[in-house]
């Protein structure tokens, strides 16, 4: 009976311990699961930055009017409709789907009229602008706009003659033909410049009362015109010509038009060119089917003049249209022989070449969301094509390297993630973060690895105990101290007394080692017999009041010395000196603050290190005549290596990954400035900053999710390093 | 220095000791905390250039008071003496005495081997390195001379970068009493050093402390009779904090003049 009643509790016991072993390994395996789900998580998350360019044929279909030449089509911003307008000056909406004709419509043109010309006033606005073989201008809008009925969406689409002029007078013997145009809106003025069958140049601008007409030739000297430009701001009026020269007039004000540079791009003719959207860089295709980008930037002499910057694959043939997307800097190129390039000017690169039709392209448009392409060629035929780039402005290159953004004078690292309108581009370096980052825990760093380490000496090591029973749980305590609350202390509170006092600052940094030494010194020359005297303890004591002497005599020192040496003002001294600038947020504070949040780990982890070096080793070192000190550095710090490393590497991986303090004590200005006088930001702060401003699934918010990525690598290597050399040490030098 | 002849005083436990004394402890009492007497009046002569040995049942005090030779004791917050002790006629707990000096006059051997954590070298070089000697070729010479004193030199030289930790137990221990020859002390104080040791190794170490009386005055305490009788040339017998008797080894093992001691040694208790 004894036996089963044995048995019974045995079977027991085997029950608990398999229980035990189920949920401690899933505890276990739990952990392991979850860090590999948060990084796989992350991965995801930014992976699709790296998706690279599709363009897939939707749809492929004939314009049932073979007969009839197609000058423009474009697409309403849902893919679901799209107009054409032909010479005769009709224009057709029809369904996608459907073909079904939606609405016809007419600029109303004269009897044997036919457009020669057009221009789109604007990338995301309605209104275009036509010029005719006699000499008129009509201004027209379309609009295809969505009605929401009870279930569904219906793109309505309008369509309005605004404005006829009569450009041109054409007479019998000759036509009035307008060649070239190139039409914007401002909020003021309408622009009109257009090229005429004489090969003259003129520029009309007006509004509801005035009228400017000018006439451009006389700038142009012999050149001959090809193609005509001007941004969306209506500032920069550009000319192409035939020998591959281009000519900027600046027309910002209407009554002061003049030519403000020429330069010469290529050799060959001048067949297309168009600005992207910003206003800033134009596209340039030749003849020769070179394709360049440019934009202004001020150069050595002071100037303005539009600088080379992008080049992008060569075309076999000459490029005889570029169309823009109007969300970001994508353009497509298409030359003579019917080929495509699709680009994007910012990462300089071509990113895919196909050839749509087998005739060549008569007309195209880049759909509003930039998500679509629609193509007409020359025999009618029209194409459809889902354009696929999420995340064109985020390559290698644009995350890690440097790149030459417009209105900047060179290539340079730059995040600048969202801007006032939709024409800003962002600018998505990740490096000044991961600047950032090390600037923040560098100087964390060093302020807290020797404060931290020398009180974990002195508490182990030399202080009594009552005193190392204080100064313990008091370190504890800082360690509980929120990161808000030191971030707010030290980014409200701190700061602007550190600014302040700076001076004094400075003072305190060399007046306390200075009064240290010469304590030390005079400490000396007390008697031998006094000094053993006494007792453990009023070493800090003594220590304390000369710290306390030390801050008294640079602060009342302070005042005399700046006034002395540094002309009253020593923020000004240094700017005006070393063209130092001195934040209010800077990266001292920073470092005192994310200092202060690393100590207590240092000091909590080395102390034990430290502590828990043997007595014995201790004990033979003394034996040895070696005094307190040289066993401390030369036996117990080599000891409790392995333990000192860990905990300033865990102290970095803090520093790395602490987030409240560096968003709340620095200015988060992603600068690349190693002086301690400015902020930076932080990739964690950045994280912080910014995600309320990224849209889900948008570059801004997988690039900061790829910050994360970077992070947790980051973190995860230290601790991993720390580990290993941790573990190394400890074998090598603990083994008692 | 100041060479005391021996001399006849108001002590019971005086001996015919004809050699000169290198440490003499006069009314010596020891408190761990106070009022409690860990030693005892302890009045004692030890002869230069002998092995004297400490024997005692445990607690008897004969570590405490070893301790006390090298100020050791100095360690444990709140203890304190009172007497004193002479080392070549000199009150080490003077206040003018500079404890490193002390130290490095006498040296220690722990009951347990307590290298460094570094290589042999280092270990053996520790000692001259903290007391200032810093020529490399100087260093080296006296690890050698030092090693070969403890007559580990053969079993070593090809390996001195390697960490004291690899050696074996008895070679630690050697090692260990290398690094307090390589001070070149006048004393070495012994804890038991053998006390962790297998029997050949043990051995080794009694060969070893055999050689070094010739040169140095050796201080051993040792819970094991056979051994005090072995290597030493004196012998003081403990109890509770009290010398109870002191004599020439051969005296203390066939005549002791206590009964006490008798008891002891006979193995009526202890």
């Amino acid at each position: 009976m004894s036996i089963s009643t044995n048995e019974q509790f045995r079977k027991k016991v085997d029950r608990a311990n398999k229980t035990a072993r189920i949920i401690i390994s899933f505890g276990g395996y739990g952990v392991i699961i979850s860090i590999i789900f948060i990084l796989l998580f992350l991965m995801y998350q930014s992976l699709p930055l790296s998706f690279s360019v599709s363009i897939k044929e939707m749809l492929s279909f004939s314009y049932d009017k073979p007969d009839k030449r197609i000058i423009a089509i474009g697409l309403d911003q849902y893919q679901e409709v799209y107009y054409v307008l032909n010479d005769k000056g009709y224009v057709e909406f029809y369904r996608l789907s459907d073909k079904v004709l939606l609405l016809r419509d007419s600029v109303g043109l004269n009897k044997d009229e036919k457009i020669l010309s057009i221009s789109k006033g604007d990338y995301l606005k309605d209104r275009f602008a036509v010029g005719t073989n006699s000499g008129r201008i009509i201004q027209a809008e379309i609009r295809m706009l969505p009605e929401y009925g009870k279930q569904d969406r219906t793109i309505v689409p309008h369509f309005k003659v605004k404005d006829i002029y009569q450009a041109e007078i054409p007479t019998d013997s000759i036509p009035a033909h307008i060649e070239e145009l190139v039409f914007r809106q401002n909020d003021d003025y309408d622009f009109y410049v257009w090229i005429n069958h004489a090969q003259e140049l003129m520029l009309r601008i007006t509004d509801d009362y005035d009228e400017y007409r000018k006439d451009l030739t006389e700038f142009l000297g012999e050149s001959k015109l090809t193609k005509l430009e001007m941004d969306y701001n209506a500032e920069k009026l550009i000319a192409g010509t035939i020998s591959g020269e281009l000519f900027w007039f600046d027309i910002s004000d209407p009554e002061e038009v003049y030519l403000k540079d020429n330069w010469k791009v290529s050799d060959t003719p001048v067949s297309s060119l168009a600005f992207l959207i910003g206003s800033n860089t134009i596209i340039i295709g030749n003849t020769d089917g070179q394709v360049t980008g440019y934009f202004p930037t001020r150069t050595l002499d002071n100037v303005f003049r539009f600088m080379p910057v992008y080049s992008f694959d060569t075309h076999a043939a000459a490029v005889e249209q570029i169309y823009i997307s109007p969300r970001n800097r994508t353009f497509l190129t298409i030359d003579s022989h019917g080929k495509a390039h699709l680009n994007y000017s910012t990462t300089n690169q071509t990113q895919i070449e196909f050839k749509p039709f087998d005739n060549t392209v008569q007309a195209g448009a880049i759909a509003p969301k930039s998500d679509g392409i629609i193509l007409i060629d020359s025999k009618n035929q029209i194409g459809h094509y889902k354009l696929e780039d999420e995340h064109p402005e985020a390559t290698l290159q644009t995350l890690f390297g440097k790149v030459w953004y417009e209105g900047y004078e060179k290539p340079e690292f730059v995040w600048q993630s969202t801007g006032g309108s939709d024409e800003f581009e962002p600018k998505f370096s990740l490096i000044p973060l991961i600047f950032g980052t090390l600037k923040g825990t560098l100087y964390a760093m060093l302020f807290s690895i020797p404060l931290a380490l020398l009180a974990a000496i002195y508490v182990s090591q030399f202080s009594p105990k009552w005193l190392s029973s204080v100064i313990k749980p008091t370190v504890e305590i800082m360690a509980a101290l929120p990161s808000v609350v030191i971030g707010f202390l030290a980014g409200l509170y701190f700061s602007p007394i550190f600014e302040e006092n700076l001076m004094a600052i400075f003072l305190v940094s060399i007046v306390v080692p200075v009064v240290s030494l010469f304590g030390i010194m005079g400490w000396r020359l007390v008697p031998e017999v006094q000094r053993m005297r006494m007792p453990l303890g009023w070493e800090l004591i003594l220590t304390f009041a000369l710290f306390i002497i030390s801050v008294w005599l640079s602060f009342s020192l302070a005042d005399t010395i700046e006034n002395l040496f540094f002309a009253g003002n020593i923020k000004q001294w240094l700017y005006d000196a070393w063209n130092i600038n001195y934040d209010q947020r800077n990266s001292l504070v920073v470092g005192f603050a994310l200092g202060f949040a690393v100590i207590p780990i240092i000091f909590t982890i080395s102390e034990d290190a430290l502590s828990n070096v043997p007595d014995s080793l201790t004990s033979a070192s003394l034996a040895l005549g070696a005094s307190r000190w040289q066993t401390v550095y030369r036996v117990v710090i080599p000891a409790a290596a392995g333990g000192i490393f860990a905990a300033v590497m865990l102290g970095l991986g803090r520093a790395i990954g602490e987030t409240m303090i560096v968003l709340m004590a620095t200015g988060n200005t992603p600068i690349l400035d190693l002086s301690p006088f400015n902020g930076f930001r932080a990739m964690s702060a950045c994280i912080a900053v910014e995600i309320p401003e990224a849209p889900v699934g948008g570059t801004l918010y997988r690039i900061l999710f790829l910050t994360a990525f970077l992070l947790f690598i980051f973190t995860f290597l230290i601790n991993s390093i720390a580990a290993r050399i941790s573990d190394k040490l400890r074998k090598k030098y603990a083994r008692f | 220095m100041v060479n005391m002849k021996t001399t006849l005083r108001d002590n019971n436990l005086d001996t015919k000791v004809s050699a000169k004394t290198i440490i003499e402890t006069i009314d010596l009492d020891f408190y761990y905390v106070p009022e409690e007497k860990a030693l005892k009046t302890v009045n004692l002569r030890i002869p230069e250039k002998k092995v004297t040995a400490f024997i005692g049942p445990s607690g008897c005090g004969k570590s405490t008071l070893l301790r006390c030779f090298n100020r050791m004791n100095d360690l444990i917050i709140g203890s304190y003496i009172e007497g004193s002790v002479l080392i070549e006629g000199r009150n080490i707990y003077d206040k003018q005495v500079r404890l490193e000096e002390l130290r490095n006059k006498v040296g220690m051997v722990f009951q347990k081997s307590n290298p460094f954590p570094m290589s042999i070298w280092e270990n053996v070089a520790f000692g001259p390195k903290v007391n200032g000697v810093s020529s490399k070729s100087e260093l080296d010479d006296i690890v050698e001379s030092a090693l070969k004193q403890a007559d580990l030199w053969r079993e070593v030289n090809d390996r001195m970068d390697q960490s004291a930790l690899d050696l074996s137990g008895g070679q630690q221990q050697r090692l260990c009493i290398a690094r307090t020859l390589a001070n070149k002390p006048s004393i070495i104080l012994m804890d038991e050093p053998a006390s962790a040791l297998d029997p050949i190794s043990t051995g080794k170490i009694e060969e070893t402390i055999e050689e070094l009386k010739k040169e140095y005055t050796i201080v051993i305490v040792t819970h094991n009779m056979q051994q005090a009788a072995r290597v030493s040339d004196y012998t003081a017998f403990m109890m509770v904090g009290e010398m109870v008797e002191f004599d020439q080894t051969n005296t203390i093992f066939t005549n002791p003049k206590k009964k006490l001691t008798e008891e002891y040694i006979t193995g009526r208790f202890g």
